[in-house]
């Protein structure tokens, strides 16, 4: 295993993708993070075709579900579908509170749905603890 | 144990005291309110689709999260994860593996059935305690659950 | 055989009449009654079923008036054939010796009414009747489009105004986040790092950032009361209760506050409604406590087919002036650094009390404590365990 962790953030949100990063920053544990604003970047990152040809295959997605150009959840069903991708783990990170949404992105496989918070020391929580369970006490496919 | 109807927490483990110190590492936090047991991949099975010993159990209230071995008796913790994850009734369950197995091919096999995520049990009582409570976090506070079985969801706004 | 229409020294209306009569001398006679009476009579004689349909499709009548038996047809078919037409004439029979079960059963099958050829002098009486029927029954249906309008407007605006309110809060809340995120920022990376005035700058800046969020939260939870669709199931209000306590377990310790819970019915409705509810209500009851040890005590008692609640607490009490005040979304008695919120718990209980078929209202005393009443219909469980329920008027126009 490589030491950084390399994780694909999805967020079409400049700056709630910073946030995030800035949050992932502070981890004891040096993370890569590769940030892409809609989904049809997303999936070119990671089938590594055209700007994104030398791109890493990342051990975590964090993905928001309101996105341009191919929505999260489309994104999540592409990923999930495809045998070379679907052991990812993707983790749902977004505005949405609807049970509707949160139990469509399940049945579409995600492995784990977390809400942004929209207070900051919550936001800031939320991140760590996704952080702190994924590289901290999960195992992930290499 | 507690009655089956609303379980939050479910536990496939035939280690007594791996068992007793989930359980234990679980109550603690207070994570949970109902915490159900079940000794073997079968029980498991029938469980979670309300068939055999379970038949009165409602589709209504699956658990929030199913804590998975993989070594069990009469139906693996592999069998049970593609049973599951490959039906639409079951499928949004979470479920993450506790596994004393280091083999690759489990994790990788684990994930590839829809595992939701895969965690390997620390040979040390304290670490083991450590990662159930931060898996329990996690999972029950962190993460949303689906709210109830795709078939019988009520109207959403 | 026509008749020529004569004027008549009374100015009214003219009465339009389609007389169903064979004996051209009876014909004349009814008619000549008619006009003693006042009416100005423009009458067409008929006495076959064809010229009946014929004058019917060509003509507007103000009232028929039929021979009960005639050499071609009955009378009474000429009633098919004003259906027929889709009119609603009436139709009086005019008509020598009848008996008094054949009548009535021509007033069942839809005669307005019967006249004795031998007792003419009732024959305007009757006509006057009949016109008034008429004109009531146009009045009715003309007032009850006029509600049926009115009705489809409300709705339509409430539900504009719904969807307004959902949209605007629900839209509001993501640049609002951003707001209130990297205010929160700047004041903790650059606290004291800038001017003094910069230092206050920001921190108003978050003060009014948060407390939009809270608003829009609050205003978001208003609108949601009655829109997820639940339908409503038998609730036991103990255990609703019970979790209310458990949620506000640590305030109500803090406190020393003792809640007093008499027995409570099991009521048909949305579970979750009910505990927001008690949850609004007892946490008031907590919030505006005086300086006694704060005593909570909630009861029930049936009124007929309802219950009635009651939340009585011993706190501050609210005066004469505000007691309607209190229910208003964002309306508030206090400022916000003698108490917290936005006003907006006690519109929410309002809100699912009436949406429910309830009233809600406070009876209070400043200084003395208030006791908030609220009605709810009572399901009642009949034998076999299932529930009825007793629907007071709903009047929810928007039906999801």
């Amino acid at each position: 295993m490589s030491s950084a962790h390399k994780i694909l953030l999805v967020d079409d949100n400049p700056a709630d993708a910073n946030l995030t990063c800035e949050v992932l920053a502070t981890s004891e544990r040096p993370a890569q993070v590769s940030t892409v604003a809609d989904g049809e970047q997303a999936l070119q990152f990671l089938h590594r075709s055209g700007q994104f040809a030398e791109a890493s295959r990342p051990d975590l997605i964090i993905l928001d579900l309101n996105l341009p150009r191919k929505d999260g959840r489309a994104v999540l069903a592409e990923v999930k579908a495809d045998p070379e991708l679907n052991d990812l783990p993707v983790v749902i990170f977004t505005t949405s509170h609807a049970p509707r949404d949160i139990a469509r992105c399940y049945e579409l496989g995600a492995n784990s749905y977390v809400s942004k918070p929209g207070n900051l020391g919550q936001f800031f929580s939320a991140v760590r603890s996704i952080e702190n369970f994924w590289f901290g006490f999960a195992s992930l496919p290499d | 144990m507690t009655m089956h109807s609303e379980v939050d927490i479910l536990l496939v483990e035939d280690n007594p005291d791996d068992l007793e110190l989930t359980l234990h590492a679980l109550r603690r936090e207070h994570l949970a309110n109902n915490i159900f047991a079940v000794r073997d991949g079968e029980e498991a099975v029938e469980f979670l689709f309300c068939t055999g010993r379970f038949k009165d159990r409602s589709w209504e209230h699956p658990p929030r999260l199913v804590l998975l071995d993989l070594k069990l008796p009469k139906l693996t913790g592999l069998e049970v994860l593609k049973l599951v994850k490959n039906d639409p009734r079951t499928k949004a369950v979470p479920i993450v593996v506790l596994t004393a197995s280091r083999e690759e091919r489990d994790l990788v096999a684990s994930y590839n059935l829809g595992a939701n995520s895969y965690i390997q049990k620390p040979v040390d009582f304290d670490q083991f305690r450590e990662i159930v409570k931060s898996t329990g976090l996690y999972w029950i506070v962190i993460n949303q659950h689906p709210l109830s079985n795709p078939l019988t969801r009520a109207a959403t706004p | 055989m026509k008749m020529p229409s004569t004027q008549n020294s009374l100015s009214q209306n003219r009465l339009h009449v389609l007389l169903i009569e064979d004996s051209p001398s009876d014909a004349e006679i009814e008619i000549a009654e008619l006009r003693r009476a006042g009416f100005d009579v423009a009458a067409d004689v008929v006495d076959t079923r064809e010229q009946v349909r014929e004058r019917l499709k060509k003509n507007p009548y103000d009232v028929i008036l039929a021979d009960y038996s005639l050499p071609n047809f009955r009378g009474m078919d000429a009633l098919d054939i004003v259906r027929e037409t889709n009119l609603t004439t009436p139709l009086i029979l005019v008509t020598g010796a009848l008996n008094s079960e054949t009548a009535v059963e021509c007033v069942k099958q839809g005669a307005m009414d019967y006249v004795l050829k031998d007792h003419l002098a009732r024959l305007a009486i009757s006509v006057r009747r009949a016109l008034e029927d008429v004109r009531l029954r146009q009045e009715r249906a003309r007032t009850q489009e006029q509600l049926a309008d009115k009705v489809e407007e409300l709705a339509r605006s409430n539900c504009d105004l719904e969807q307004f309110a959902y949209v605007a809060s629900h839209d509001l809340q993501e640049p609002l986040r951003m707001v209130a995120a990297y205010t929160q920022l700047l004041s903790e990376r650059y606290q004291g790092k800038l001017d003094s005035a910069a230092d206050r700058y920001i921190s108003y800046a978050v003060e009014g950032a948060t407390r939009m969020q809270a608003l829009l939260e609050d205003l978001l939870a208003f609108s949601r009361v009655g829109r997820n669709g639940v339908t409503p199931s038998p609730t036991d209000v103990n255990s609703a209760i019970d979790e209310v306590l458990k949620n506000l377990d640590l305030a109500l310790k803090q406190h020393n506050v003792t809640v007093t819970c008499n027995p409570l019915p099991t009521i048909l409705a949305d579970r979750f409604q009910v505990v927001q509810l008690f949850q609004n209500l007892i946490g008031n009851a907590l919030k505006f406590r005086a300086k006694r040890n704060p005593c909570i005590t909630i009861s029930a008692e049936q009124k007929g087919r309802e219950w009635l609640f009651s939340v009585f607490d011993n706190g501050i009490g609210i005066g004469e002036e505000h007691k309607d005040l209190v229910f208003k979304i964002f309306q508030r008695l206090h400022t916000r650094t003698e108490y917290p919120g936005n006003g907006v718990g006690l519109a929410i209980c309002k809100k699912i009390v009436e949406h429910n078929g309830g009233r809600i209202w406070v009876e209070s005393e400043l200084g003395h404590g208030s006791n908030f009443r609220f009605t709810f219909p009572a399901a009642v469980a009949d034998k076999a365990g299932k529930t009825e329920d007793y629907e007071l008027c709903t009047q929810d126009p928007i039906s999801r």
